[in-house]
């Protein structure tokens, strides 16, 4: 016998005794996992064998090391046995195995074992030297057996304190491991020669696991009693009580090493726990205020929580996904609309961002959770967007409103959506959606709040924070179908700002400008970009009219009672908004030199005409108070009021009309202005803010300001609807050059098309809704203008004439 | 009013002097629009206005295009006026006045 061996044997007695059944358990699970084939089942003891040599440590590591390759040890210690082979006394088959038997039954009973292990192990090996093996091996089957056997008794008292019954079970199964501990070592010769050589026989430790499996695990009666005692153990801690979780432990690690974990517990406890939540689940949604969704959430997470410490605690792992998804299943899944229905609007109206982001985390766990979560995020876009763009009452706060609703969006989909690309294609979506359920409103809204922060006297915001609320429009913008409705619009105040210098900056409305041609393309621009242009050129030809005005010319001018500087904004007609013209009488001084500069643009400009926009003219004015000398920057309207006075003092309302030739309603405003507002330099009589017909007015001489230059506003008139509806109008006309003008691009491009794919590509190039019957008229009228034809042998397909 | 006062007025020489004129003007800027000085305004070839590109230039959607420049309007004896790119194309095909049916000449172009 090579001493190395039983040193072996020896140095396990001392090991670490906890180590050991880890290591144990670990082979079951290996053993589990392999098929029995027969060349296996001799690599399946060697592995058994391994576990239980000391050099292992109980290390898992050292474990599957010496299980993949079967080491020079058990090549010696067989080589060596067979050489010396002693002789063999009478009945000694008799007496080494009682010693034996008497060992075992020691262990059995937890009894001092009167032989050296020593010699025990000795007389096992002298056994198998001689042939025994095989008879050895049955009477300790037996053994044991006997021991198992007798140990059922216990657990089958009627009436037993079901923690006192787990108890004993565990006891029974932790002397059990014990004990086929000590009985491996001593036998482990056995283990290592004839077990092993015997592919359909039990290893020691096997056989131990069998017997205890089939007489006292498989008892029905104690094998329910022990599943029961351990469902209802873990139904206690689910309701919050503290149990014996290193109890649960064992227990089930002994299911799980007898190989029935699954059979027997593992199916009766996801049975109960999809009946604890579904029921659980049923119970809190239906109690479930708008409130209570937040705390729901966290209930959720909470159980999640407790079920993965239960795994990690004393669940064998291969429960988890079982478990997690009966959970999820009963909890959520089921009720996916209900806690949507019920918590995200409050949720979204928060916004309760921490809320939201465990309700995405949730969500994402089960089958269509996100699907759902998308569309009621959806449906809530819509709806609250509606309600903001819907009602004329809160037109006045619509834009501002929108992108306050868009950034909020922006924010939660970023911090608590993981900003997930269907959640941010779905706010597009519900974006586009609800602004153009109110047609032209949003559009034009749009369009004035832009000329609010593009004006000059607007300081709330530095050039970058003006850039990036430029941007955010500009995403507004995007989801507007009547585009030209903006463009419309956006045109009027636009004009406005250059005519009367009040805009703010020129690299903002450039920039502002830039943005809309990058969204729409250059065709969108064309005529913004022409309003500019035409600023850039009056420039320009003031500057050539100063110089054509020659010093004699000028001279004259002044003796004629001049003195007056002109100075013209030309404006290319179809560029810029369309203004209803104005007659009105000028005097005569200004009719001179109106007529001069026509005389002039129109020898630089053959075939054009210009027509002189009265209401959009401003004037300097020297006034002389009895206070002093003041300069009045004022409209065309109020100079001509004001020059009258320079002939008569005392004018009433019916002469400025007639003498002015000034619209009534504007006149009135105008008269307003310089009689009633915060610079009167005109006096009226009677007193009063309205203006009537037979009031009179004269110069109020007695004027006084600080200021030297003054500028006396006109009283705007307050857009009317009738307005509005024909820009909205002159709009719509349009939309039909449009139409004509895509048809030609597209047609000139392609050549030859298919109706569907002009429809398509005119659908991408047009940036105002249109119906397609609208499409068909317009290539109907095209085709009569020879533009294009119908192809003559496929009526689907038009050809470009050039 | 009289050169001497005006001058005054101009100095700003304002004491003790009362000038018959309360208010002068020093400056005016005017607006007006500018447009082909046509009897119809849309042109009868392409049946887009005549301020606007024709229907051809447009579909050309130039960058830098600010529209005239490039699609001005021409006026024939007859003084009908069409976009000279629509002409263009029409005489080669037919060298009369699509709307009086005279022989076509130019009688002048846009600028
Ligand atoms: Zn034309
Ligand atoms: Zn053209
Ligand atoms: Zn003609």
């Amino acid at each position: 016998m090579s001493g190395l061996a039983k040193t072996a044997v020896l140095a396990e007695e001392g090991g670490n005794n906890q180590n050991r059944k880890r290591s144990l358990h670990i082979t079951e699970q290996c053993n589990n996992k392999r098929t029995k084939s027969d060349d296996m089942s001799a690599n399946e003891k060697k592995s058994n064998f391994s576990l239980l040599n000391p050099h292992s440590n109980g290390s898992v590591k050292m474990t599957s090391s010496s299980m993949n390759k079967p080491g020079a040890a058990t090549k010696k210690l067989v080589i060596k046995n067979f050489k010396s082979k002693p002789n063999l006394p009478e009945n000694y088959q008799e007496t080494t195995w009682s010693k034996l038997r008497e060992a075992v039954i020691a262990i059995q009973t937890s009894k001092a074992i009167a032989y050296s292990l020593e010699e025990l192990y000795q007389a096992v090996e002298n056994m198998c030297s001689h042939k025994m093996a095989s008879q050895l091996y049955v009477n300790l089957t037996n053994l044991v057996e006997a021991h198992v056997k007798a140990n059922i008794e216990q657990f089958l008292s009627e009436s037993m304190d079901r923690q006192v019954f787990l108890k004993r079970m565990d006891d029974c199964w932790r002397a059990h491991c014990h004990q086929m501990i000590m009985i491996r070592s001593i036998f482990l010769y056995l283990d290592r020669t004839y077990v092993l050589q015997n592919p359909s026989i039990h290893s020691i430790w096997d056989m131990g696991l069998d017997l205890f499996r089939h007489h006292i695990a498989m008892n029905t009666l104690v094998q329910t009693r022990t599943v029961d005692g351990l469902l209802l153990l873990i139904e206690r801690e689910r309701e919050g009580d503290a149990v014996d979780r290193s109890l649960l432990k064992s227990l089930l690690r002994m299911l799980s090493d007898l190989q029935i974990y699954e059979e027997a517990f593992e199916h009766k406890f996801l049975l109960a726990t999809e009946r604890l939540y579904a029921a659980e689940g049923q119970r809190l949604m239906s109690e479930l205020t708008e409130l209570a969704v937040p705390q729901y959430l966290a209930h959720v997470e909470k159980r999640l929580r407790e079920e993965n410490e239960r795994l990690l605690h004393y669940l064998d792992p291969s429960t988890k996904w079982q478990l997690i998804h009966t959970i999820e299943r009963q909890l959520l899944s089921e009720h996916l609309s209900g806690i949507l229905d019920k918590g995200l609007k409050a949720l979204m109206d928060g916004p309760r961002l921490a809320d939201l982001t465990t309700l995405y985390g949730l969500f994402g766990r089960v089958k269509d959770g996100l699907v759902e979560l998308c569309k009621h995020f959806n449906a809530y876009i819509k709806k609250k967007g509606r309600t903001i763009v819907i009602e004329p009452e809160r037109d006045k706060t619509m834009v501002a409103e929108l992108l306050d609703f868009k950034e909020q969006l922006d924010h939660v989909v970023t911090t608590c959506f993981q900003r997930n690309d269907k959640f941010l294609y779905s706010m597009r979506e519900a974006f586009e959606y609800f602004i153009n359920q109110r047609q032209n409103k949003p559009a034009e809204l749009i369009a004035k709040f832009v000329d609010v922060k593009l004006r000059a006297g607007n300081k709330e915001a530095t050039e970058e924070e003006l850039e990036r609320l430029l941007d955010k429009i500009m995403v507004l913008f995007r989801f507007i179908h009547g585009k030209d409705v903006f463009e419309a619009f956006y045109k009027k105040d636009l004009a406005k700002r250059l005519l009367v210098g009040k805009s703010a900056s020129v690299d903002a409305e450039k920039s502002m400008l830039s943005k809309l041609k990058q969204e729409c393309g250059g065709g969108f621009t064309l005529k913004l970009e022409g309003m500019f242009k035409d600023m850039e050129l009056s420039k320009d030809i003031n500057i050539t009219y100063k110089q054509y005005i020659t010093p004699s010319q000028h001279l004259s001018a002044v003796a004629e009672g001049g003195g007056l500087e002109l100075s013209v904004y030309i404006l290319t007609m179809g560029f810029w908004p369309t203004y209803p013209p104005v007659e009105v009488r000028l005097p005569v001084e200004l009719t001179r030199h109106q007529e001069h500069f026509t005389k002039f643009y129109l020898a630089k400009h053959s075939g054009r005409k210009l027509q002189w926009q009265a209401t959009l003219g401003h004037c300097v004015l020297r006034a002389h108070f009895t206070q002093g000398k003041k300069e009045l920057q004022v409209s065309l309207f109020q100079a001509l009021v004001l020059l009258l006075f320079n002939d008569g003092d005392n004018l009433s309302f019916e002469d400025i009309k007639t003498s002015t030739n000034i619209e009534e309603g504007e006149l009135r405003r105008t008269l307003q202005s310089l009689a009633c507002g915060k610079a009167r330099v005109l006096s009226k009589a009677p007193r009063g803010r309205e203006v009537h017909d037979d009031d009179h007015f004269a110069f109020n001489g007695d004027f006084t300001n600080k200021l030297f230059r003054i500028k006396i506003n006109q009283i705007q008139m307050k857009e009317t609807s009738e307005e509005q509806k024909a820009t909205e109008e002159r709009v719509f006309q349009d939309r039909q050059y449009q139409i004509d003008a895509a048809i030609v691009r597209v047609m000139k491009m392609r050549k030859a098309l298919s109706h569907n794919i002009l429809i398509t590509e005119l659908y991408n190039q047009l940036k105002f809704p249109v119906k397609p019957a609208d499409l068909k008229k317009r290539i109907e009228s095209l085709i009569d203008r020879d533009y294009m034809e119908r192809d003559k042998d496929n009526p689907n397909q038009y050809n470009y004439v050039a | 009013m009289s050169g001497e006062d005006f001058d005054a007025l101009d100095r700003g020489d304002n004491d003790g002097q009362k000038s018959d004129k309360m208010f002068t003007l020093k400056k005016w800027n005017a607006v007006a629009m500018w447009s082909w000085d046509v009897e119809c305004d849309t042109c009868a070839i392409c049946r887009v206005q005549v301020m606007d590109a024709c229907l051809r230039c447009q579909g050309e959607s130039k960058k830098d295009s600010y529209g005239k420049q490039d699609c001005v309007v021409v006026w024939g004896e007859c003084n009908h006026s069409f976009h000279f790119c629509c002409m263009s194309l029409w005489v080669k095909q037919n060298n009369r006045c699509p709307l009086c049916q005279q022989e076509w000449s130019i009688q002048r172009m846009g600028k």
